[in-house]
């Protein structure tokens, strides 16, 4: 985890005008939701910077990228602006807004930054150019290589100050990287940004979950032959393995405490789900079925556990409660419902069923009511996991014979495919990781 | 004098001559045991003679043999290789055995029932729709049928091994009705005991 010791935040000289008033100007999940048109000018150099560094451009284009993957802003584009960049100030008093309300750029930010031969100064304002005032401004010092660090952090205010609730920009996403017939466990962040490998088994690595404080990932993995289940501290790198009954050994769910995990296991030659309780090594059988019981999900507050079953004939989702009893059936539309992933305020559970041949991707209330189906790719989507706010899912969608992950806003909308990372032919099974507190 | 003279030659000629002829006998019985001696030694020579040739026919009859094993093991290593080619196929999140998969377990079933020295791994594999966590469990279910079948047919359950690799080794990588058919198979090793 990178500490950023160096980065201060001074919001005292700045009004914060929205998050002191608690005033959420837009609600994002209703469904009349229209994007924020918001404007980002570059940044101005305040004084003092080294020379043949220029960071005017960098930290307008770095803002509004974040600012565009989170799927609630529309950047207006730098060549509709009227402002005399020149001359314009950065302050209430030194911004005309109707160069910018008349483009119809609602929103706006400002900055600039200043360097005293040690820390980079940097003083972001978020505008409401309508109203023609400022909504929050924050200044951080820091190092220069804490400079995106600053960035994010603005991002973040921003939401919250735009939409009452803060980013998931210090979230990341592990997946399965498939690399010709072996596949390792890797990380990258929300922006698609620092992919890491985290196995370097050269066999098969599957199903990574993290655990709820972001420090350790479960997974599956063949590289002792059997798929046995085992978890790996993320900083360090230390592997311990947790399960190697014969047959699968596959991790699902960690409980909020991280002293449990849901885990499927065939050992008696059905593949049933038990709870392993990782201090003292023992299981808790929770079905006892003869049809397959798998991919089993708590919900937020532990409670209840939402799981696949093949025990009315085809795979659909069941929920039942923490102990295994009052197993109810939770999706009767379609042949084939699988996945299931709670969210995070434990309203309602996505998954992937078929849909006219294709995967894709649906969300069900808790009581089995509100059906929405959110994906509609051609390539559809599998294995959906939510990111810790609820606001977006990551999925895997296919491409002719590849596998990319993506991410949507919950409402389904914008679509955005992880980058491509050097080496791994196609990549599957996400899982989102809660707040790691990176910034 | 000259009369005595030739009476002690006369005495001493039938001396020498009794001692030749005693000595003569001697060296005769000596020849004869010295002969049968050699006999002997003939006859063992004989017998290490055979024995040579006997170890060398025993050698020659080993050889053949282990050639002969040899060849009944590289013949058997290819019927057991062949079945590598014998997948058998499943319809989409179905693990029942189709008629054409009852012939193919039937036929190794025969086969390990014959050399008990092999034993047989079994694959399970699934197409890449639904989710990896449920195409692992079908998959095993795959695997484990076949097995129930073939212990069913006679098969010692400690002579079969299973394992799912679920979606992850497709046959063919391709998002289409014929590489989902090849896709949804069980694989077979079967491989001399070590």
């Amino acid at each position: 985890m990178r500490k950023i010791i160096a980065l201060l935040i001074f919001s005292v000289v700045f009004w914060c005008s929205s998050a002191a008033c608690g005033k959420v100007y837009i609600d994002i999940n209703s469904p009349a939701f229209q994007k924020f048109p918001l404007a980002i000018p570059e940044f101005k150099d305040l004084g003092n910077m080294k020379p043949g560094e220029n960071l005017s451009a960098w930290f307008a284009d770095q803002l509004s990228s974040t600012l565009k993957i989170t799927g609630f802003f529309k950047m207006i584009s730098q060549d509709a602006f009227l402002e005399d960049q020149s001359r314009a100030g950065i302050t209430v008093e030194e911004i005309d807004f109707s160069n910018w309300s008349s483009i119809g750029s609602d929103f706006l930010v400002k900055g600039g930054f200043s360097y005293d031969g040690k820390n980079l100064a940097v003083e972001f304002r978020l505008f409401d150019a309508i109203e023609g005032k400022l909504i929050t401004g924050k200044k951080y010092w820091g190092k220069s290589e804490d400079k995106k660090a600053m960035v994010l952090k603005f991002a973040d205010e921003t939401l919250l100050a735009l939409t009452g609730k803060g980013g998931v920009f210090d979230t990341k996403i592990a997946f399965v990287g498939k690399e010709g017939s072996s596949s390792e466990i890797y990380t990258i962040n929300f922006d698609g940004s620092d992919p890491v490998k985290v196995t370097t088994y050269k066999s098969l690595s599957l199903s990574p979950q993290w655990s709820q404080d972001g420090a350790k990932i479960a997974f599956t993995s063949y590289k002792a032959g059997n798929p046995d289940c085992y978890v790996i501290d993320v900083a360090s790198g230390t592997t311990q393995k947790i399960s190697s009954f014969r047959g699968l050994n596959l991790p699902a769910s960690w409980s909020l405490d991280g002293k449990k995990i849901l885990m499927v296991l065939s050992k008696d030659g059905n593949e049933d789900i038990y709870i392993k309780h990782l201090d003292s090594g023992s299981l808790q059988r929770l079905t006892n079925d003869r049809a397959i019981d798998v991919s089993p999900t708590w919900s937020t507050d532990g409670k209840k556990i939402a799981f696949v079953s093949n025990r009315s004939g085809s795979p659909q989702i069941f929920v039942m409660d923490s102990e295994g009893k009052n197993v109810r059936r939770l999706t009767f539309e379609g042949s084939y419902n699988s996945s299931p992933c709670w969210s995070p305020d434990g309203t309602k559970i996505a998954y992937e069923g078929s849909s006219n041949g294709c995967f894709q991707i649906f969300s069900v209330g808790e009581d089995g009511n509100n059906l929405m189906q959110l994906t509609f790719e051609e390539g559809g989507g599998e294995s959906p996991s939510w990111s810790p706010d609820g606001r977006y899912l990551v999925f895997s969608s296919k491409k002719n014979d590849r596998e990319m992950v993506c991410i949507i806003n919950a409402n389904g909308s914008d679509l955005r495919v992880l980058p491509d990372i050097k080496g791994v032919k196609s990549s599957h099974s996400p899982s989102w990781s809660q707040h790691l507190n990176l910034y | 004098m000259k009369r005595n003279s030739i009476i002690v030659v006369l005495l001493a000629l039938v001396c020498s001559l009794s001692l030749v002829f005693l000595s003569g006998c001697a060296t005769d019985q000596t020849v004869k045991s010295n002969t049968i001696k050699g006999d002997a030694n003939i006859s063992t020579m004989e017998t290490a003679k055979s024995k040579a040739e006997s170890v060398a026919l025993e050698e020659d009859t080993l050889k053949e043999a282990a050639l002969k094993a040899k060849r009944e093991q590289e013949r058997l290593m290819a019927e057991a290789a062949a079945f590598k080619e014998k997948d058998i196929h499943f319809d989409f999140d179905r693990y029942d055995l189709t008629s054409d998969a009852r012939k193919i377990l039937g036929e190794i079933a025969s086969w390990l029932s014959k050399q008990n020295g092999w034993e047989i791994t079994i694959q399970g594999h699934c197409d890449n729709r639904g989710t990896g966590e449920y195409n692992l469990a079908l998959g095993e279910r795959r695997a484990e049928t076949a097995k129930s079948y073939l212990m069913s047919l006679g098969i010692a359950e400690g002579r079969i091994d299973t394992i799912s690799y679920g979606e992850e080794m497709p046959l063919d990588p391709a998002n289409n009705e014929v590489a989902w058919a090849k896709n949804r198979r069980d694989h077979f090793l079967v491989v001399s005991k070590k």
